[in-house]
């Protein structure tokens, strides 16, 4: 992972189009912001992570698949 | 009462009380808005969320507290607001609060539950929201094991598992 070092108003690049600055830093967390072209999707990456889980937990399950889980789950 | 199409239970009468609005929808399901908590004692310890919409979609659940006793809320003030919760302090489990954490099935392996980003009902809004967490505490694919069931005399007679009374 390239690792660089910015204070507060410093920015850098990705790409041409892409540019991310560090904003403010305080002891509850960093503010970024991004300038990006519109179609550029940002998603905070647990997000991206929930609707991966949400999509798969919805696929789930059969009366049979569900049965079977819950015959796991019972002590 | 309000009559709701279910993927698991046929067609069901529920309470108002068990419905719940989503205004922001779930992630990846931003446009169901309406979801009803489904609690059935053969299918127990799971429970059940039920899209109104869409009675193809339910996602399978579990009762936060049942996957980790221990576990802590950490709402962030933003979802606290959007909940209609007090934004100063965390809701109170139970009471306040209905947490669940979604369960994905994988087949032989054991289920895993989101810790990650449990659902959270607000009990007298009756809105809830699917409120990721911001620190990275717990796992969004936490594998469950075997749960003390509550007492319920139907799952240790040997009776057929599926003739449920869901309760909504």
């Amino acid at each position: 992972m390239l690792v660089l070092r910015r204070r507060a108003g410093e920015s850098f690049l990705i790409g041409d189009e892409i540019e991310v600055e560090l904003l403010a830093v305080t002891a509850q967390g960093a503010k970024i912001g991004i300038r990006a072209p519109r179609e550029t999707i940002v998603l905070r990456k647990e997000l991206k992570i929930t609707q991966e889980q949400n999509a798969h937990a919805a696929n789930a399950a059969s009366l049979e698949d569900l049965e079977q889980t819950i015959k796991k789950l019972r002590p | 009462m309000l009559s709701v199409e279910t993927k698991y239970f046929g067609t069901l009468l529920c309470a108002e009380g068990s419905v719940f609005d989503f205004p922001q929808g779930l992630p990846a399901f931003e446009e169901e808005k309406t979801f009803v908590l489904i609690e059935a004692p053969e299918g127990a310890p799971l429970v059940f969320l039920q899209s109104l919409a869409r009675a193809s979609l339910c996602f399978v659940a579990l009762p936060i507290l049942v996957v980790d006793q221990n576990y802590r809320l950490a709402v962030a003030p933003e979802d606290l607001e959007n909940l209609g919760l007090d934004t100063e302090r965390q809701p109170e489990l139970g009471s306040e609060v209905t947490v669940l954490a979604l369960v994905s099935l994988h087949g032989e392996l054991s289920p895993t539950a989101n810790l990650m980003a449990p659902v959270v009902l607000h009990v007298k809004s009756r809105r809830g929201m699917q409120a990721i967490r911001r620190d990275s505490r717990y796992s969004h694919a936490y594998p469950v094991e075997a749960q003390p069931a509550p007492k319920d005399p139907a799952s240790s007679n040997g009776q057929k598992a599926w003739s449920p009374e869901p309760k909504c």
